[in-house]
């Protein structure tokens, strides 16, 4: 490595005058909350702000279809559409183009039941002859619904029971951690089970089951976080300043715990999803005419060897629900705890 | 990058494995005489007495045999009868039993009959088939413990001559014989095996065509070996039936194309895409698929709702029963009445010949217009019906089918679908906590009062409590006066099976007939529309 | 240390204890009975069979008898099976599960590693990527989609392993596969964040300037170090596998305890539910109390919750 050669001027080694200097104190960033900070770093993360971007497009699809699909389109059937494939006008993909393998061959299922040439599902139709690509949306709705109403309870439960367990403390705690580890020792298909026969299936069995059992870990968390931040400075000048403990658990508490809060909320909607779909496979989930992406992939799975479509449909729409939601997921354990990111 | 290779090593290991099973993996030879029978469900229990179901049934028919066997078309075939005697105006049976052997040795004699016989009827047994016994002397006392079970009209005169004595003649009484609930029973196995008596396949004696060997209890694959003390040994062709419970019908389907299975049932969606399959058969069944309306519903609108006769046909009109089977049963008929097509025959006709069409036909113009008018005769303008089924698929199916078919012809009818366990279907609508209620019944014997009793007003099982004296009457007739008269008796059944449609009591929706595939090599598989569904002993591989 | 555990068996059999009673009096609740041909019999054989299951006598007594017949083990006579008794039913079906989760396990926790550790030695590489996504994906499908896809592809169509049953070792494959899969996945995710934390560490760090070779490093420092919280999601997942495969044990048609308790549930046979309930419950409880005590041994910088104050 060649020495370069400094060339160094006595000017160099004049102090800076005063009104040159500039001014240490001054940040040349904005300043940023904390959720602000969490944002920028999240918007680094393509595939989180991709998965973001998807689940809210599928929300908008799922709530939005409200208007477009009604009960009673639901319990429609056309049954000489029944078990159509997918048909999209302008595309000749085998699969995308009305017909479907039968014995070896593709046979155009569409022109084989006389259906009017106009006439096509873009994602095929069940074997009542309904519509798959509107079964398929209203049955992302009921599994969003499932899972967010559930995620609320577990959200609205396990956060004020991890507080006040974690805050009061002493023999409180202990009997609250106790309460914890009966519940979280029954497993959840159990509790499902159970409320599932006493009360008659269905969405609202199913939310309630789910909201019971699967607050216990968010709890947890919580009561771990609150421990240490009760002995954090601010908390106890907060509390030697005679504020009340509720107006210090909103006020300091739940923004300091909102990165784990979001975090794991951002993991219990995909998995109370994924649950739902399991209870509608075995066949004790949601009831007709409604439907939900686990009891279109029962029902799928049923003729897979015959029409593929009608299981591979809603299961792909249900991996990439998953597949955001874990995405997203990671994407904000990054934004708000960057020492995990690397 | 030592861990690289580790990996490398782990999957090789892992696909290596995979090769090697797949090496292992050969069908078994197919020159043996081996059937490999896929079932849908674990078999409950051997114990003759206390038998419910279907699989339990079939299991026993196959390694049992009664006094008859029951064959081809439901006729009846010898079994350890060779010779009876019908006397005293058809209420005295005398079977002249041949030597055959159990499979521990001992004769088959009339006492093992009687023992049997006595075992089923005593209450402490609790048996739930019990009531077929009805006719026999004394049997419905000793049920109701007014009795004591050796006051059973059934004698042995030796160990080869069995009497039977009825209260009243039963005109399908040889068919009752080959009902497992009437085969003979080992004393010394009961006493010895004691609460664990045919709880395993080691746990009992046989003296049918096969043995039992390898069932546990509740596992899910047991053998039917064929049995070297049978009688009629030589007319049985397989060395064994293996048995395999597979309750995915996308995984029996699997299965059988694999070849590791020879014979599956399918399911609905499965059958429409297989109907051209040169396996593919229908199985004729009894088997038929009714709505029953709850007529004392505690609701007091639906009861009034379904109370009137116009409403009852509206709902009934309002399926269209063509479709139903095409989509949701396919396979089985839309419902030629409340009596299986096929069960009774007489003079070339059918049972089901006098009705056309009563009670049975769709007709969505017809049903609207008569819904319309049911609903000004009643004062109302909407109603809500629950519709209770069972929650097995097929049953989701209709469920999904009949709501759809009632809530877009029928205006102001709204539909709430309930599928709940078998056993909870069963308690709700037997006390009444119902409002429609889709029910199947399988007739136990090829006649057709086994359906018809269920509707006389003071039958248990008559759910929706729907009541006509002249359709009781003429039930009545038809056992007691008519008895003995085969002409008038089935004027007599005929006549109230009109009543009950005309009335719409029920409105009947299909006759199941189950689509299933079975390898052409299988010759001589008898499978039979009532009671015992499946009888090997003539099963050839070819 | 003994009083600790004392302390938490005293908690398992409370915990136990209110499961079993809320169980039961939930089951009092329900509709059903053991009969399915209720309405043929006469009132005679009905109470004969309501005295063999103990349905004539008053609530607190069933309560009482069942809660003592459970300390024993016995949990009354199956509704569906006639004679078996739900004990006998357990001990016949766990075998097959407990293979099956077992087996899982190990095809899970080890390529799970093996994957994880491959992802963070070559981090922020295509490698690492592809681990990650693969892993993504993993714990994105359902098995029950995954069992379906793999009896058809690699059963059927490749004809390399048989459909469905339980008769060797070849029939445990796919369905080892298809549960293990959820595992796999989650591990590889957690041993690789674990093991980059470690690789960035101090240790690591002068370990490399000592100039140890690099595959030293990662099995002496690095895989030690990122494993020991494994073992707290190593338990329950043994729990999870050994209940949660009721769908994959009715796809395989594995003669299992998860498969049973759903057919249980379908036919209304309430002290099956009850005993299987119970089984699962002490299972969980039991591999609760293990982990912590192993993760008490193998690192002993957690202190075990019974010496708080």
């Amino acid at each position: 490595m060649a020495e370069e050669k400094l060339n160094l001027t006595p000017q160099d080694f004049e102090p800076v005058s005063k009104n040159e200097k500039g001014d240490d104190e001054k940040i040349a960033a904005p300043s940023l909350t904390f959720l602000q900070d969490a944002w920028l770093r999240l918007k680094k993360n393509k595939g989180a702000v991709v998965s973001l971007f998807i689940i809210i497009i599928m929300l908008v699809v799922a709530f939005g279809s409200s208007f477009f699909i009604t009960n009673a389109q639901l319990v429609k059937s056309a049954p000489q559409y029944a078990n159509l494939p997918a048909k999209i006008p302008g595309i000749d993909i085998n699969g995308l183009n009305g017909k479907l393998k039968m014995g070896g061959a593709w046979v155009d299922a569409y022109a084989q039941n006389n259906v009017p040439a106009n006439k096509y599902f873009i994602l095929g139709t069940d074997y009542l002859g309904r519509s798959l690509a509107q079964r398929i949306i209203y049955g992302t709705k009921i599994s969003l619904i499932v899972a967010i109403v559930a995620t609320f309870f577990d959200l609205a439960i396990g956060v004020s029971y991890g507080i006040v367990s974690g805050w009061k403390g002493g023999r409180v705690d202990n009997v609250m951690q106790r309460i914890i580890e009966v519940i979280s020792s029954v497993p959840n298909l159990v509790i499902v089970v159970l409320m599932l026969l006493v009360f008659k299936p269905g969405m609202t069995s199913i939310i309630l089951a789910l909201a019971i059992s699967s607050w216990t870990t968010m709890a947890r968390m919580i009561r771990a976080e609150t421990l240490s931040l009760k002995t954090q400075e601010y908390v106890l000048a907060a509390r030697t300043l005679g504020e009340s403990p509720s107006k210090i658990a909103w006020k300091h508490l739940v923004p300091n715990l909102s990165s784990i809060i979001i975090i794991q909320t951002m993991y219990t909607i995909p998995s109370a999803i994924f649950f739902e779909a399991f209870l509608s496979f075995i066949g004790i989930g949601i009831s007709a005419p409604q439907t939900s992406l686990g009891v279109l992939l029962n029902d799928g799975q049923k003729n897979f060897q015959f029409l593929p479509y009608q299981m591979w449909y809603p299961a792909i729409v249900l991996c990439v629900l998953m597949i955001c939601f874990n995405l997203l997921g990671d994407g904000l354990r990054d934004a708000f705890d960057p020492k995990t990111r690397r | 990058m030592k861990l690289k290779k580790v990996a490398a090593a782990g999957s090789v290991v892992f696909l290596s494995a995979l090769a090697l099973a797949a090496c292992g993996n050969k069908s078994a030879d197919s020159s043996k005489q081996v059937f490999n029978f896929s079932e849908t469900g674990e078999l409950p229990g051997m114990d003759l007495s206390k038998a419910t179901d279907t699989i339990s049934f079939t299991n026993l028919a196959n390694t049992m045999e009664g006094l008859y066997r029951i064959g081809k078309d439901s006729k009846i075939e010898p079994g350890v009868a060779k010779k009876t005697e019908v006397s005293n105006g058809g209420k005295t049976y005398t079977f002249y039993l041949r030597k055959s052997k159990w499979s521990n040795g001992d004769p088959v004699t009339a006492k093992d009959f009687v023992y049997s016989w006595r075992r089923t009827l005593d209450p402490k047994t609790a048996s739930q088939y019990s009531y077929l016994f009805d006719g026999v002397q004394n049997a419905n006392d000793i049920i109701e413990g007014k009795k004591a079970p050796d006051t059973l009209g059934i004698k042995a005169e030796g160990d080869y001559k069995l009497v039977v004595n009825l209260e009243k003649p039963i005109p399908y009484f040889k068919l009752l014989m080959g009902f497992p609930v009437f085969f003979p029973q080992n004393q010394k196995a009961v006493d010895k095996f004691g609460s664990k008596y045919a709880t395993a396949s080691d746990k009992l004696y046989y003296n049918g065509p096969f043995k039992m060997t390898g069932w546990t209890g509740s596992n899910l694959s047991w053998k039917l070996q064929k049995n070297n003390s049978y009688w009629d040994k030589k007319n049985v062709h397989l060395d064994s039936v293996n048995y395999q419970v597979n309750k995915s019908g996308n995984t029996r389907y699997n299965k059988y194309k694999q070849g590791s299975v020879d014979y599956i049932t399918l399911e609905t969606d499965q059958a429409k895409n297989l109907k051209n399959n040169a396996d593919y058969h229908l199985m004729k069944e009894s088997t038929l698929a009714y709505l029953e309306f709850n007529e004392q519903a505690s609701n007091p609108t639906v009861k009034k709702a379904l109370s009137n006769k116009k409403i009852r046909q509206a709902l009934s009109m309002a399926i269209n029963r063509d479709q139903y089977v095409k989509t949701s049963a396919f396979g089985s008929q839309a419902a030629p009445g409340i009596v299986p097509d096929g069960l009774a025959v007489r003079n070339g006709k059918d049972f089901n010949s006098n009705i056309k069409g009563t009670g049975v036909t769709s007709d969505a113009k017809e049903a609207k217009k008569l819904w319309k008018e049911g609903l000004a005769e009643i004062g109302e303008k909407k109603l809500t019906l629950n519709l209770l089924g069972d929650d097995n698929d097929a049953a989701k199916k209709s469920g999904d089918f009949m709501q759809s078919n009632w809530e877009t012809t029928l205006p102001g009818l709204k539909v709430n679908v309930q599928n709940v366990p078998f056993k909870t279907r069963l308690a709700r609508s037997s006390s009444g906590d119902f409002d429609v209620v889709l029910t199947l019944w399988g007739d136990d014997f090829a006649d057709p009062i086994s359906t018809l009793d269920l509707f006389t007003s003071d039958n248990s099982q008559n759910d929706g409590k729907w009541k006509n004296s002249e359709y009781d009457s003429l039930i009545k007739a038809s056992k007691t006066t008519d008895a003995n008269d085969p002409a008038k008796r089935w004027d007599d059944l005929q006549k109230a099976q009109k009543i009950l449609l005309e009335d719409q009591a029920v409105a009947p929706i299909y006759q199941r007939r189950t689509p299933y595939l079975v390898k052409s090599k299988v010759k001589g598989l008898i499978i039979n529309s009532v009671g015992v569904t499946y009888n090997f002993k003539n099963v050839q591989i070819k | 240390m003994r009083k600790y555990l004392l302390k938490r068996v005293f908690y398992m059999i409370l915990t136990l204890f209110l499961v079993a009673t809320i169980t039961f009096f939930l089951m009092k609740l329900m509709p059903g009975t053991p009969f399915t041909n209720q309405q043929k019999m006469s009132a005679a054989q009905i109470a004969v069979v309501n005295k063999q299951y103990g349905l004539d006598k008053p609530i607190w007594q069933q309560y009482l008898s069942y809660m003592l017949n459970a300390a024993h083990g016995d949990f009354g006579t199956s509704f569906q099976f006639s004679n078996q008794s739900v004990s006998y039913l357990i001990s016949s079906r766990i075998g097959a599960s407990a293979q099956l989760g077992i087996q899982a396990i190990i095809f899970g926790v080890v390529l799970g590693i093996i994957v994880g550790s491959f992802a963070a030695i070559n981090r922020n590489t295509w490698i690492d990527t592809l681990c990650t996504v693969l892993s993504i994906i993993g714990k994105s499908v359902p098995n029950f989609v995954l069992a379906v896809l793999l009896q058809y592809y690699i059963a059927l169509k490749l004809n390399w392993l048989p459909v469905a049953g339980w008769n060797g070792f070849n029939y445990t494959i796919l369905p080892t596969i298809a549960l293990g899969v959820g595992p796999l996945a989650e591990t590889a995710r957690f041993v690789r964040t674990g093991m980059v934390d470690v690789l960035n560490s101090d240790y690591i760090e002068l370990a490399r300037a000592k100039g140890m070779s690099r595959f030293g490093i990662v099995y002496h420092h690095a895989l030690r170090n990122s494993l020991t919280p494994l073992v707290t999601l190593i338990g329950p997942y043994t729990v999870a596998l050994m209940t949660g495969s009721m769908v994959i044990e009715n796809i395989f048609s594995i003669p299992g305890i998860g498969e049973q308790f759903v057919k249980s549930i379908t036919t209304n046979d309430y002290p099956t539910i009850m005993g299987v309930t119970m089984l699962f419950s002490a299972g969980l409880v039991l591999v609760i109390l293990l982990t912590d005590i192993v993760y008490g041994f193998i690192d002993p910088r957690i202190r075990l919750a019974g010496n708080e104050g």
